[in-house]
C-alpha cells in the first residue's frame, strides 16, 4: 500500500474539513485526474482506534454501490491510521453553483439538477442506506454536468427494528423537523426533507431555513408550514424533545416560491411535509409530473457550470470559499470540500 | 445486514472457487496436510468466537470477524500473519464495521491474555504476546487483503425466514442456528451464499430432529445440489470432531504450522 502514495501525484489543495484535507491528484498509472481524501490523524485516543469510523464508513458502503450519480471509491490506500481514500473527481458542487450570481437557473436546469440527485438517492434507499448528510455542498457536479451525491461519512444502513439512531445527523438547515425533535428512529424520510430544501434553494438561490439554532430551525420552518399537531403529525408529542411553539400561520408555497409552476410546487410540497410518513420517497418524486412536463430536463453537458471550470480547469473555486466559511464559522461540524 | 446481496461484494468478488482456495493454499498445503490446516482453522474460529463472547459482541459480529480470517488466509499462506495476531484483529474490525461501537485497544489486548491464558492456555504456554501497535499495523493489511470488501452476508438472517415459513419451531431454529455457528468452522462461508448456507445447515437440523420437511424443501427454488455439498461440509467437521482432541492435538500443529519470519518483540 505504502507504494500507492506515489502512484497519486499531487497537483494542488482543494480544501479541508473536520476530519479530513483534499487534494486533486493524478493517477500517474492511468493519466485520471483524481481527488484524494486524507484522512486526519486525529488526537492520539483517536490514533489508538485504528483506521478512522468515519472512513471505514464510506469505504465498506461504497464498495457496495456503483450508480453513475453517487460518488465513485477508486481506491483505499494508507498505513495504520493513516488512511487516504482515492475517489472520482468532481470539478464543483451545487453549493458553488447556487451562489454564483453569474449562473442562471432555469426550471430545466433545476429540473437536472434535482432528477439527478433523486435518481443518486432512489439507488441508495433501494439499497437501504441512508445519507443522512444531504447539501448543496455534498451534491458534487464535474465539467460534464454529472451530478454525484458524495461524503458517504454520514450514511448508515437502515431497516433494523430498535436500532437507535442518533438525532444528531444531517447539517442543521437540510435537518428534518423529526430529528430536531430529536427523534431516533427515522427512515428515508430525512433524506427526502433535506432534497425539498435543497430544491427550494435552487428556486430561492440562498437557503430555505437558515436556522441558527435547533430551536430557530424548528420556527423558521413552522413560520412557513405552521405549527404541526397530533391530527396531522400522530405520535409528534411523544418525541423525546418536543416542545410547543407559538402559533404560526402558515404561508402558501406559492408566495415563496413566486416563479415556479404548479408542478414544482407540488414535488416541493410533497417533500417538505412535516409529517416524516407523508413525505414523499423518491420513486413517487420521479413520477411526479414535474419531471415528465415540458421543459425536459437539461443535458448534462448544456448545464451552466461556473465558468473557471468549463474554460481554465486552473482556478481554485475552493479556496475563496474556504475563507468565506471559516469566518461565518461553518454550519455545522463537518464539511468538505472538493 | 440490508443492502442487496446479488450486487453486493460479497456475492461478485467474495464467493470463491474450489479449485482456487486449493491452489492459494498449495504454500501451506505442501506443510500440513489437508485435515491438519482444517484444524487450525477449527482452533482458531474458536479463538474468535471466545474473544467474541468475552467482549459480549453479538454473534453477527463474530461471524463477520471470522470471515474476514478465512478471507485473508484465502489468499495468503499461514506464514504472512500470525493467526493468532490476526484473529483479534478481525475482531477489532469487524466490531467497528458492524457499528458495534469502540472497542478499545486496551480491553481488546487484556481480553486477548485473559482468554488465551483461561481458556486456551492447552495451546499456548506463552501469554499472549501482541500490543495494541501489532494490531494496529495488522488492521491495514486486513482491509488491503480483503480488497476494501467490508460488509459480509451472513446466513443467521435467510435462517429466520426459512425457519418462519416453514411454521414457528422453536427447537428447529436454535439446532439450526448452532450448526450454521458450526458451519463458519469450514469452508461454505469462502464458496457458498449464505442462504445456501442457511438451507443446508436447516436440512442437517431437520434430519437430526427427525423432521420431516420434504415437501417444503422440494418446493425451494434452489440448486439442490449445492445444498447437497454445503452439507456434506458440515457433515464431515462433524465426523472429524468425533475422533479428534484437540486439546491433545493442537500445540503439535501450531508448532508445524509455517510462521511469520521475525518473530514479535516481546
Amino acid at each position: 500500500m505504502i507504494n500507492k502514495l506515489k502512484r497519486y501525484e499531487k497537483i494542488e489543495f482543494l480544501g479541508e474539513g473536520q476530519f479530513a484535507t483534499v487534494y486533486k491528484a493524478k493517477d500517474i498509472e492511468t493519466d485520471n485526474i483524481v481527488a484524494v481524501k486524507k484522512i486526519k490523524i486525529g488526537s492520539r485516543q483517536e490514533a489508538q482506534d485504528g483506521i478512522n469510523r468515519t472512513a471505514l464508513r464510506e469505504i465498506k458502503l461504497l464498495q457496495e454501490l456503483h450508480h453513475k450519480n453517487l460518488i465513485g471509491l477508486l481506491d483505499v490506500f494508507g498505513h495504520m491510521s493513516n488512511v487516504s481514500l482515492v475517489f472520482d473527481f468532481m470539478d464543483t458542487d451545487l453549493e458553488v453553483i447556487i451562489k454564483d450570481n453569474t449562473i442562471i437557473l432555469t426550471t430545466a436546469n433545476i429540473k437536472s439538477y434535482i432528477l439527478q440527485t433523486i435518481q443518486g438517492l432512489e439507488y441508495l434507499h433501494l439499497n437501504w442506506m441512508l445519507h443522512r448528510d444531504l447539501k448543496p455542498n455534498n451534491l458534487l457536479v464535474n465539467a460534464a454536468g454529472v451530478l454525484k451525491i458524495g461524503d458517504f461519512g454520514l450514511a448508515k444502513l437502515f431497516g433494523s427494528p430498535n436500532r437507535i439512531n442518533t438525532h444528531q445527523v444531517v447539517t442543521r438547515w437540510y435537518r428534518a423537523p423529526e430529528l430536531l425533535f430529536g427523534a431516533k428512529q427515522y427512515s428515508t424520510c430525512i433524506d427526502m426533507w433535506a432534497v425539498g430544501c435543497i430544491l427550494a434553494e435552487l428556486l430561492l438561490r440562498v437557503p430555505l431555513f437558515p436556522g441558527e439554532s435547533d430551536l430557530d430551525q424548528l420556527t423558521k420552518i413552522f413560520s412557513v408550514f405552521g405549527n404541526p399537531t397530533e391530527e396531522n403529525w400522530p405520535g409528534l408529542k411523544s418525541l423525546s424533545d418536543f416542545i410547543e411553539f407559538k402559533p404560526f400561520t402558515p404561508i402558501p408555497l406559492k408566495n415563496i416560491f413566486t416563479a415556479a409552476g404548479d408542478d414544482l410546487l407540488d414535488l416541493l410540497e410533497g417533500l417538505l411535509v412535516l409529517n416524516p410518513i407523508k413525505r414523499k420517497e423518491c420513486t413517487e418524486c420521479l413520477q411526479m409530473p414535474f419531471f415528465s412536463n415540458k421543459p425536459a430536463p437539461t443535458l448534462g453537458t448544456k448545464l451552466p457550470l461556473p465558468q473557471n471550470i468549463r474554460k481554465t480547469k486552473e482556478e481554485k473555486p475552493s479556496l475563496k470559499r474556504k475563507l468565506l466559511d471559516s469566518a461565518e464559522g461553518g454550519t455545522l461540524s463537518k464539511r468538505l470540500f472538493f | 445486514m440490508a443492502g442487496n446481496f446479488w450486487q453486493s461484494s460479497h456475492h461478485q468478488q467474495w464467493l470463491l472457487d474450489k479449485q482456487d482456495l486449493i491452489r492459494e493454499r498449495q504454500l501451506d498445503l505442501a506443510v500440513l496436510t489437508e485435515e491438519e490446516y482444517q484444524k487450525i482453522f477449527i482452533f482458531f474460529a474458536s479463538v474468535i468466537q471466545s474473544l467474541g463472547e468475552q467482549l459480549k459482541l453479538r454473534q453477527q459480529v463474530i461471524a463477520t470477524a471470522t470471515v474476514y480470517f478465512k478471507r485473508f488466509y484465502a489468499r495468503n499462506s499461514l506464514k504472512c500473519i500470525d493467526p493468532l495476531l490476526l484473529a483479534p484483529t478481525c475482531i477489532f474490525l469487524a466490531s467497528k464495521v458492524e457499528e458495534f461501537g469502540v472497542i478499545s485497544n486496551s480491553r481488546l489486548i487484556t481480553t486477548c491474555q485473559t482468554v488465551i491464558k483461561n481458556k486456551f492456555s492447552y495451546a499456548y504456554t506463552q501469554e499472549f504476546p501482541y500490543r495494541t501497535n501489532h494490531i494496529l499495523e495488522c488492521e491495514f493489511y486486513l482491509l488491503e487483503n480483503l480488497d476494501c470488501c467490508l460488509i459480509v452476508y451472513q446466513p443467521y438472517r435467510p435462517l429466520l425466514q426459512l425457519v418462519q415459513d416453514i411454521g414457528h419451531e422453536e427447537q428447529l431454529l436454535t439446532l439450526s442456528w448452532r450448526i450454521v455457528n458450526d458451519s463458519l468452522r469450514t469452508d461454505v462461508s469462502l464458496l457458498y451464499p449464505p442462504y445456501q448456507i442457511a438451507i443446508g445447515c436447516l436440512q442437517i437440523a431437520c434430519v437430526i430432529l427427525q423432521k420431516d420437511h420434504k415437501a417444503w424443501f422440494a418446493e425451494l427454488n434452489v440448486d439442490i445440489e449445492k445444498i447437497q455439498e454445503i452439507a456434506r461440509y458440515i457433515i464431515n467437521l462433524f465426523e472429524l470432531w468425533k475422533t479428534y482432541d484437540e486439546k491433545k492435538e493442537i500445540q503439535g500443529l501450531l508448532s508445524k504450522m509455517p510462521k511469520p519470519k521475525p518473530a514479535p518483540q516481546r
